[in-house]
């Protein structure tokens, strides 16, 4: 089938979606779209800098430009400049794929406070990509509140030794930020129970396995075995970590000495002093992308424009891992190639012939190989941040 | 000969490992290459050798699309004595004490049914510098070439 298919968004579920379209019908034109002048989202920017073995799928992902024939045109926002409706003109289909790269709020009063900050916001800054700001002040006793594995990340990137980062691609800033840490203590804090709280319990077991760590629970698991307390039993480290389930956030102040994160527990109402609260509680929908009028146009057939799709985070919010990307997105490839009506009169990524600064997989498979050389004995990687450099790396050959 | 290569997969990489060692068997062997969710009994017993790709998910347990297949060996409990299997896993030191755990409790599963495991099993880490397809495709070799000369 000849068939043209823009993908908006080159992390899991846009690579995912192209890979299993391409292997059902490699004639396909697929175009895979990114803002970034590097392919695969949260691989590079949101998996964890020590968690390696995950970062593993953009071998997979990489052979879909290489070998599947898909087209990586980076460095191309959508949304300003290019708009949805020329890209339904100029495809027969366009999925969204887009993720979510802007941090829920708490929702409290003093949620806005200068000491606060999301946990998107600070993993940018820890794994350097090209729109973060500058690392925050955490002060000595940082409160994280979410007990997602964002969270947990978070945690465990804070109390990790320089020795327990190595072989991960954490950048030589990021590096000596972590290390210039001075924590008393570490407090986490979630509405849910300990039972049910999101975390998955293989990140648990990793944290028990830190050197620093001497993990805490207030209202613990009633389950003596559970993961966690087990690590309570196991971790006697100089770093006190406090899990501070069924207290739900009510209202943060600040006062002289810093903040005061007031939570409802089932004991009543508490209070916990924080240096500074790092949210980790989700992520919303930002940027140039109208996520509402996608969703919707993507519930509404219309023949005369190439139809819409949407998948993974973009789709369902911040829920989900690679795997479940990757599961939704082949059963999206089977629904478009079952509704595709192709008009060879599109003109398909004919529509940027007046874009020079578009990236291909080639830039990026330049940059990839710089990086690499690039990396210190204890690192995999050293990554360029700035998108100055990602654009136009000293040493790059091309245009 | 013919070869079934058969992976089980919960992100695809063991997919795509499967794939490079049925692009390197494929020469000198009729090769045909399926998802272990879609793999049962009789399908082992129709190839002279099976090469399995699993990966290890969470804490050391079967990846998604491996489970039906173990669900079947357990419940149906079928006969798969004269089946010959060779397993290469895939898994990541990070997680040291679930280490190819995956790979692991599926040999048993198959050697608890009668099947014969052929040569080693070696597990790829995810955490090394090595790339799987650098490991499996001489481990593939080494097994076919040591079965010629059986």
């Amino acid at each position: 089938m000849n068939a043209k298919i823009a993908i908006v968004g080159a992390g899991p579920s846009g690579c995912y979606t192209a890979q299993a379209l391409l292997k059902c019908a490699p004639g396909l034109e697929v175009d895979v779209i990114d803002a970034q002048p590097t392919p695969f989202g949260l691989v590079r920017y949101g998996v964890a800098a020590d968690h390696q073995g995950t970062k593993g799928v953009a071998r997979q992902f990489a052979r879909i430009f290489t070998r599947q024939g898909a087209r990586f045109l980076g460095n191309l926002s959508i949304g300003d400049e290019t708009t949805v409706e020329d890209l339904r003109q100029a495809y027969d289909a366009v999925v969204f794929a887009a993720g979510m790269s802007g941090d829920r709020r708490l929702g409290i009063p003093g949620d806005d406070l200068a000491g606060v900050i999301g946990s998107g916001a600070l993993t940018r800054a820890l794994y350097e990509h090209p729109d973060a700001g500058p690392f925050p002040v955490l002060g000595d006793t940082p409160v994280i509140i979410g007990t997602g594995n964002v969270a947990i990340d978070i945690l465990r990137l804070l109390a990790k030794t320089p020795e327990e980062l190595r072989g991960s691609d954490l950048g030589p800033g990021p590096s000596a930020w972590l290390a210039a840490q001075r924590f008393r203590k570490i407090t986490v804090v979630g509405r849910s129970s300990a039972a049910s709280a999101r975390f998955s319990p293989v990140m648990i077991k990793e944290l028990a396995d830190l050197a620093t760590v001497d993990l805490s629970v207030v209202f613990p698991d009633p389950d003596g075995a559970s993961v966690l307390n087990t690590a309570v039993t196991s971790t006697s480290g100089p770093l006190p970590v406090e899990f501070r389930f069924e207290s739900r956030p009510a209202a943060l102040e600040k006062t002289g000495g810093g903040l005061h994160l007031q939570v409802e527990t089932p004991q009543g109402r508490d209070t916990i002093a924080a240096s500074s609260v790092i949210s980790a509680i989700g992520f919303t929908s930002k940027g140039t992308l109208d996520r509402d009028a996608i969703l919707r146009a993507a519930d509404e057939p219309d023949g005369a424009r190439g139809r819409v799709y949407a998948t993974g985070w973009f789709r369902n919010g911040p829920v989900g891992a690679i795997p479940q990307c990757r599961e939704e997105a082949q059963a999206l490839a089977q629904r478009i190639l079952s509704e595709l009506q192709p008009d060879p009169d599109r003109v398909g990524r004919q529509l940027f012939a007046q874009h020079p600064d578009i990236v291909d997989f080639d830039h990026w498979q330049q940059i990839d190989a710089q990086e690499v050389a690039a990396a210190p004995a204890d690192r995999c990687r050293q990554k360029i941040s700035r998108r100055e450099e990602l654009l136009r790396p000293s040493n790059l050959q091309d245009a | 000969m013919t070869i079934s290569i058969l992976f089980g997969t919960e992100t695809g990489n063991a997919e795509m490992l499967a794939e490079d060692i049925a692009a390197a068997l494929e020469d000198d062997h009729e090769t045909r290459i399926a998802n272990l969710q879609d793999t049962g009994a009789e399908d082992l017993r129709a190839a002279d050798l099976s090469i399995i790709v699993c990966s290890s998910y969470g804490d050391g347990e079967l990846p998604a699309s491996a489970q039906p297949f173990a669900d079947l060996l357990r419940a149906e409990q079928p006969d798969l004595a004269g089946v010959q299997f060779a397993i290469f896993g895939l898994g990541d030191t990070e997680y040291a004490e679930t280490f190819g755990h995956g790979s692991m409790k599926l040999a048993e599963l198959l050697t608890e049914r009668g099947a014969t495991p052929v040569g080693e099993r070696l597990v790829h880490d995810a955490a090394g510098g090595d790339l799987p397809e650098d490991i499996a495709v001489p481990w593939a070799t080494a097994i076919l070439a040591g079965r010629a000369t059986a």
